[in-house]
């Protein structure tokens, strides 16, 4: 079974390399975190786009365990809920998911 | 005589930020068909949940940055101050590799001060040479299997 882990190499490739992610949007989000976010280095948005792989990642997979043992092949927002909820590191996403699901019917 | 009359921008739930930015659906979706077989779907809604973790993530790890770095009296956030974070908020896991990862960045010149500088020291050479060297590191995940369409890219 797969697990999300430590990576043994890191492509880079140029100076910023290319990215998943597009760097711009990171910095936006980053300076919408809070008053205090003034200035944010170059760098951080890159190690942001690496970042916010690995955790897409490693939620993804999680998610898609509860799939499985719901013997289904797509991968819907209960999964990812629940993966959240079983999931320590995750609990900054509590409120959210139990935000987005007011309206429970099975 | 205390009313509370809503101004500009009344933010009445903690929770739900509605103008969240959010990264694009189509990347956020790529990188999660990354890790599932081949013949797995994904929900439009899923991928927007997933979209909405991935602002709150962001959100949650450079708050922690910010905090530091106003503690310590400094006004920018760096990449130090994002992996610092990481490990403090319980990812370690992301932390050790990111800070590889960071090395190497500004090893090859990182933000374009330390390039510029390098040129005026006739250094430009052991950067590009390092490129080169670095342009030849594949990606490798541990016990990835079918997806491994990872290839350096030139």
């Amino acid at each position: 079974m797969r697990q999300a882990g430590s990576y043994s190499g890191i492509l880079i490739s140029g100076k910023t390399g290319p990215h998943l992610l597009p760097l711009a949007r990171i910095k936006k989000i980053m300076k919408k975190s809070g008053d205090g976010v003034k200035m944010i280095s170059g760098e951080s948005p890159i190690v942001f786009s690496k970042a916010c792989e690995m955790f897409i990642k490693e939620l993804t997979q999680r998610s898609w365990m509860v799939t499985m043992q719901g013997k289904r092949r797509t991968l819907n927002k209960e999964d990812v809920a629940s993966a959240v909820m079983a999931t320590d590191l995750f609990d900054f996403l509590l409120n959210l998911v139990s935000e987005m699901d007011t309206s429970k019917s099975s | 005589m205390a009313e509370n009359v809503a101004a500009s921008g009344s933010n009445d739930d903690d929770g739900i930020r509605e103008q969240d930015q959010l990264l694009p659906i189509a990347n956020v979706g790529r990188i999660m068909k990354q890790v599932l077989p081949p013949n797995a779907k994904i929900s439009k809604e899923a991928k927007e949940t997933m979209q909405e973790c991935v602002s709150e993530f962001i959100s949650f790890v450079t708050s922690e940055a910010s905090d530091k770095c106003r503690k310590e009296r400094r006004k920018t956030v760096n990449g130090d101050d994002v992996c610092s974070a990481l490990a403090a908020l319980g990812f370690d896991d992301y932390a050790a590799p990111l800070r590889r990862y960071l090395n190497r960045y500004r090893e090859l010149g990182g933000d374009n001060k330390a390039a510029n500088q390098d040129k005026a020291n006739n250094n430009s050479n052991s950067n590009e040479d390092k490129l080169e060297e670095q342009s030849s590191l594949k990606f490798r995940m541990i016990g990835s299997s079918k997806n491994s369409s990872m290839r350096p890219f030139d």
